[in-house]
């Protein structure tokens, strides 16, 4: 328990340097940034792309569609889907991808840096590993995931599309429910949101990699510990910002 | 590891039939027996199992069911129906979210953590010593968690259903409180039956299946120093989010695809 507090303090502590070290001068992550942000796309795209179509498909798609379609009210899918896609599932998803792929590739990276001893190696020569690996990590993790849940969210949405046309419903009146009851403060919430997961994944990727230790099988029990603090920091942050949008927000929970 | 765009699904599409083939092997381990003469060994991994994983599944399946019951309250008070937003709850617990939890937290805890294990065993040559001392590795590492598996987890995840189900009990009966107690539980309990409970256990059962087969694949198979560790544990992670997605979804298509069971109509 106290192990585990220590720890949350040390990732506080990253953070703190992470975002002083990414503002003040000099910027020398530009490079390593860009190739962050590549890599983590190609990694993503594609796991993404068939678990949000699944998702988008089978949870809000069937089992609502199901509940509609005994009201004979199918056209309503579409409003469903501003609640399940673009405030709910999208995100969840992103996030889980996210911390899954790009998250343990960046633990995996560090850590296995940790093991050769690169990382004392980087600071002997005086260049510093917060401002030219982890910097770079944390801002294309946050931009990326904040992009992904578009990416996310256009799919899951295509997986009602494909649900609608399961029950023989036409997609007129699922796209203008979908389009009514979409609001701005859905949207900006739901970026916002996967952005901060974006930076939770990223700092407890990076610290869970820098602290690796022990020989062959501490990389792997790094990835294995990073992977499960991002995904619960996640969820639990993801109820406190649904309450939150909800309760402040009054006007994006009616139906229109 | 992604050097293309499409490293990751080729690199899918290659290894599929190699898990297939280590699944076949390691589940004819089980199903025949010679599990049984590391029953001991199944047992402390079963202990190992309980005491590392059945808190944070059922915490997260806890978050999950918070998150289920608010938003289940919001929608049916937005359509004027605060009473039943049991519906909502029951079914979005029952149905997906508690399994898409605990298919999340398997992968993350015992799918990655069973790489590490075995991977590490393979890097420092355990699993030679193994062989050489005439112990089928096999039967050893990889069947005796499978079947340790099969003992602990249909039990871990009706526990984790009950969480989820305390969780939106919480959340629309305590928190946001416009439905009564007795209210909430009329609708909650009237919109699921033992069927559907079954059916839950189902789809929650092959994704844990899938998950721990394709970590053990990755663990035995791992090579190229602790780095390769590292790399393999990743790697398993992609493949079983995709994995967990793709078995929710076909589960929900033959369960409740064509069947809504529900009680309302004929």
């Amino acid at each position: 328990m106290k192990d585990g507090l220590e720890q949350v303090g040390d990732m506080m502590i990253l953070t703190g340097k992470t975002v002083v070290s990414a503002l003040r001068p000099p910027y020398p992550y530009g490079g390593e940034f860009v190739n962050q942000f590549l890599f983590a796309l190609r990694l993503c795209w594609f796991p993404l792309l068939v678990s949000t179509v699944a998702f988008g498909y089978g949870a809000p798609g069937l089992q609502a569609g199901n509940f509609l379609i005994l009201f004979g009210a199918i056209d309503r899918l579409g409003g469903f889907f501003v609640l399940a896609s673009i405030r709910e599932f999208a995100p969840f998803v992103t996030a889980i991808i996210v911390s899954g792929v790009a998250g343990t590739a960046i633990t995996a990276d560090l850590g296995a840096r940790k093991i050769r001893e690169e990382l004392d190696a980087l600071q002997v020569l005086g260049v510093d590993p917060v401002k030219n690996l982890v910097v770079p990590r944390f801002l294309s993790l946050m931009v990326i995931t904040g992009l992904f849940n578009i990416y996310a969210l256009l799919f899951g949405i295509l997986g009602g599309v494909i649900a609608t046309l399961t029950f023989n419903a036409p997609l007129g009146p699922f796209f203008s429910t979908l389009l009514t009851n979409a609001s701005i403060p859905d949207l900006w919430g739901s970026v916002l949101k996967t952005t901060c997961f974006g930076a939770i994944i990223a700092i407890i990727s990076c610290y869970k990699g820098m602290t690796a230790s022990g020989g062959a099988e501490g990389v792997g029990r790094a990835v294995n510990q990073a992977v499960v603090a991002a995904t619960t920091t996640v969820f639990a942050f993801n109820y406190v910002f649904t309450q939150v949008l909800l309760a402040t927000h009054p006007e994006i929970s009616v139906i229109k | 590891m992604g050097n293309t765009w499409t490293a990751v699904p080729r690199e899918w599409i290659a290894s599929f039939g190699e898990i297939v083939k280590f699944g076949i092997t390691v589940t004819g381990e089980v199903l025949g027996g010679r599990v049984f003469k590391f029953f001991g060994e199944a047992l402390r991994q079963s202990g190992i199992l309980i005491l590392g994983s059945a808190l944070v599944i059922w915490g997260l399946a806890f978050i999950l069911g918070l998150t289920c019951g608010l938003e289940g309250a919001y929608f049916n008070r937005s359509v004027g129906s605060p009473a039943y937003a049991g519906v909502f709850s029951a079914w979005c617990d029952l149905r997906e979210v508690i399994p898409y939890a605990w298919g999340y937290m398997l992968s993350a805890k015992v799918g990655t953590g069973i790489v590490a294990e075995i991977g590490a065993a393979r890097i420092t040559d355990e699993v030679d010593a193994l062989e050489v001392m005439g112990i089928s590795s096999m039967t050893f590492l990889c069947a005796t968690r499978l079947f340790a598996a099969i003992l602990v987890f249909p039990f871990m995840y009706t526990a984790a259903i009950g969480a989820g189900f305390f969780a939106s009990y919480l959340a629309v009966v305590q928190q946001i409180g416009e439905v009564s107690s007795g209210g909430f539980f009329l609708i909650f309990w009237m919109f699921q039956n033992p069927p559907d409970l079954l059916f839950s256990i189902i789809k929650a059962m092959s994704m844990a299946f899938a998950i721990v087969i394709v970590g053990l694949y990755y663990g035995y198979t791992a090579s190229g120093g602790p780095v390769g560790v590292g790399t393999a544990t990743a790697k398993s992670m992609v493949l079983n989010t995709v994995l967990v997605h793709l078995i929710g979804m076909l589960g929900t298509q033959v369960f409740w695809g064509q069947d809504p069971r529900a009680p309302i109509g004929g």
